[in-house]
């Protein structure tokens, strides 16, 4: 295959008259790993909600694995994102929220390895628990752990660094640089660059993108 | 340590504050724009009124009054309970609670306010009794104790459930309790129109029993009363903050046209308080159908109401039959919503449908199963029921019970997938004054779908026998209905639930 995991050309975002995004290109490799820096609203979020097709560009064009991103099952199939916030289902334990999400992707809980993974985010002794009852620190433990636990082919994060303790950030970075060594591709927004050096992937400043 | 500060002055000094932002009048208007609604909607509704509180004559029997009574203080207790009942406003709760003033003072106008209400409730319960039972004429002293008695047992309620407020072990006693009074209350009303039970005879309720008890209530009330004031500045800040919260959802609710805030918040707070263990899905389900089994097995209360609110139909077997017939299409559609809370929260956001991966179409398919088996057992329980009662001609009920099915499951289905009332739509202006069409609508969402059940409208209005062609036209149209709800509403490319 000879297209990119993510191709982004010319793409312009306003909100209201405040443009956000003007030209913004970037590609991104299959198995590539790219984390983009920059501060605060200048327009890292937006970039990945108008890749992952959740905000509509005023302008350019966005393709994900050579086609333009979508609404369909095979697009989700093959993204996980962390850009939206996320909603539990009522009534449904944080393991069991795992389990649901593993089965959907056709794998049993055990060849998930769901127990080894909440254990891994230190969520052990909250598998019990529902979701909307824990802290943001552990629903942000909890929705990277059901992102990494399904199966995808490109990860998009939005500041997956976000409330986690340094042991649990240096236990992120080293999934996600599994991740990519499994030949996943992962592009994530963050202020933490040696957070980004750790997960493996290549910082790029947000101001580059702009087509000068 | 900070001296106490005179609570009626900091409310005065509120008041007067606020009054001072208001247009000259504005208080003045408002009053009259509330007189002036009651008096137009008594005026429109003094008939129905009448009907439900004061019959020409009566109209049920002693068993009734008894069962309704049950009923209704059970009914009365729960309500006062979720309310509450000793509540502050969102203001005071933020501001007054945490302030160094007399929290006896900061909370005696909220417990007027509860007594005052619970007794009027109790009186209005009474007084419909009276009127519903007891033979004309009724004598003077039983038309004036019976409603006083009413509102004395709404007031003894209220107090009990102030105590309930405070003490948690306590609560969940009495809500147990409140709970088999009121289904004790609707299995009698059930019974009694199996039964024909004998109606009240002349000179009922005995005055010698009624006045006795009812003074007997009042030193009961007087003595908790007392009680209350003395530990109203023990209660809890915790219940206090939760009951607040409860009157500012339904105040919002209320202002902004939007019943989803009061489903959310009941939901959010039943599975805050329950202790869940971490169970397996059942494998060899299609993934939504093992979720929506996990939350029927969750809630064995719900199906146990469920299993009991089958009789209910019964009740209107004396009714029209297509009132029976709506009634009994509602009531499916209310035991198919056990498991719908997961639609509407994948219709709010559809983070965890993009996780799961799953199309709409498959999505909406395998949410409609286990609702669609409720629905028609529920269906096949209350057909069933009426059959057995007498109340139906012959044919095979049972089969038109699970023919109906798929109508439960899709009404269900597609009220939980409303979302937000849509407020930006235009109203309707009638000779009656503009109708909201965004509530209206939303109010409407899931009920309009029962009509898939008009080949069952028209049986039980015409009352003839049941043929197997009826049970195969009801199955033939719920079976395509739910096709074309599910082809026209959903899409195998899309995964969100509604198309932007």
């Amino acid at each position: 295959m000879d297209h990119s995991a993510i191709e982004v050309r010319g793409l312009s975002v306003s909100y209201g008259s405040t443009p956000v995004l003007v030209d913004v290109d970037l590609t991104v490799p299959i198995g590539a790993g790219v984390c983009i820096t920059g501060e605060n609203g200048i327009g890292k979020s937006t970039l990945l909600r108008c890749i992952t097709s959740l905000q509509r560009p005023d302008g350019g064009e966005v393709e994900v694995f050579g086609g333009p991103p979508g609404s369909t099952p095979e697009f989700w199939r093959a993204v996980a994102t962390t850009v939206e916030p996320p909603t539990w289902y009522p009534g449904l334990t944080a393991r069991e929220h795992a389990e649901l999400v593993c089965r959907a992707h056709g794998l049993g809980p055990q060849d998930a390895g769901i127990d080894e993974a909440l254990g891994r985010f230190g969520l052990t002794s909250h598998a019990d628990a529902i979701p909307p009852s824990l802290s943001s620190g552990q629903k942000q433990r909890l929705t990277l752990a059901l992102t990494l636990l399904r199966p995808s082919r490109l990860l998009i994060l939005d500041e997956p660094e976000q409330r986690l303790d340094p042991e649990g950030r240096a236990s992120v970075a080293a999934m996600l640089a599994a991740y990519l060594e499994d030949g996943g591709t992962v592009l994530i927004a963050s202020h933490d660059e040696v957070f980004a050096a750790a997960a493996g992937t290549s910082v790029v400043g947000m101001a580059d993108l702009h087509t000068p | 340590m900070t001296e106490r500060t005179d609570v009626a002055a900091v409310r005065r000094w509120v008041r007067r504050t606020r009054s001072a932002h208001r247009e000259r009048g504005e208080t003045l208007g408002n009053f009259y724009f509330a007189v002036l609604f009651v008096v137009i909607v008594g005026g429109m509704l003094h008939r129905q009124l009448a009907a439900v509180f004061w019959p020409g004559a009566p109209n049920v029997s002693e068993l009734a009054a008894y069962s309704l009574a049950a009923a209704l203080a059970g009914g009365l207790y729960l309500a006062l309970r979720r309310l509450g009942p000793l509540a502050l406003s969102r203001p005071a709760a933020s501001w007054l609670l945490t302030a160094p003033v007399s929290r006896r003072r900061l909370l005696l106008p909220s417990l007027g306010l509860a007594v005052t209400a619970a007794a009027a409730a109790g009186a209005l319960g009474a007084f419909a009794i009276v009127g519903h039972v007891a033979a004309r004429p009724v004598p003077a002293e039983v038309f004036a104790s019976l409603p006083a008695g009413g509102a004395l047992l709404g007031g003894a309620l209220m107090l009990t459930a102030l105590g309930a407020q405070g003490e948690r072990r306590w609560s969940s006693w009495s809500d147990d309790a409140a709970y088999l009074l009121l289904a004790a209350g609707l299995a009698g009303l059930v019974a009694d129109s199996a039964l024909a039970a004998p109606r009240a005879p002349a000179g009922w309720p005995a005055a010698w029993v009624v006045a006795p008890a009812a003074g007997a209530l009042a030193v009961v009330v007087l003595a908790f009363f007392l009680l209350a004031v003395r530990g109203l500045a023990g209660t809890p800040n915790d219940r206090i903050l939760e009951a607040s919260r409860t009157a500012g959802t339904f105040a919002d609710s209320a202002f902004g046209v939007e019943p989803s805030f009061v489903t959310e918040m009941v939901e959010r707070r039943y599975w805050a308080r329950r202790r869940l263990r971490s169970l397996r899905l059942p494998e060899r389900l299609p993934v939504l159908v093992a979720q929506d089994l996990l939350m029927v097995r969750r809630r064995p209360r719900r199906l146990l109401w469920l299993a009991g609110g089958a009789a209910l139909p019964s009740l209107l077997a004396h009714a029209p039959g297509w009132v029976l017939a709506v009634a009994l299409l509602a009531g499916g559609m209310v035991a198919a919503g056990v498991t719908t809370a997961s639609v509407r929260t994948d219709a709010g956001n559809p983070w965890m449908l993009r996780m799961l991966g799953l199309s709409s179409r498959t999505a909406i398919l395998h949410r409609l199963l286990v609702p669609g088996v409720l629905a028609a057992l529920w269906y096949t329980a209350a057909l069933i029921l009426l059959d057995v009662l007498g109340d139906l001609p012959p044919g095979p009920w049972w089969a038109l019970g699970v023919a109906l099915g798929p109508v439960g499951a899709v009404a269900a289905v597609r009220k939980a997938r409303t979302g937000f009332v849509d407020n930006s739509l235009l109203p309707l202006d009638t000779p009656m004054g503009s109708i909201a069409t965004g509530p209206l609508l939303a109010a409407f969402a899931g009920v309009d779908v029962l009509i898939l059940g008009l080949p069952t409208i028209v049986q039980l209005a015409q009352g003839g026998p049941l043929s197997w062609t009826g049970v195969i036209v009801q199955a033939a149209v719920a079976g395509f209905g739910a096709r074309a709800y599910l082809s026209g509403t959903t899409a195998a490319d899309r995964v969100e639930l509604s198309a932007h």
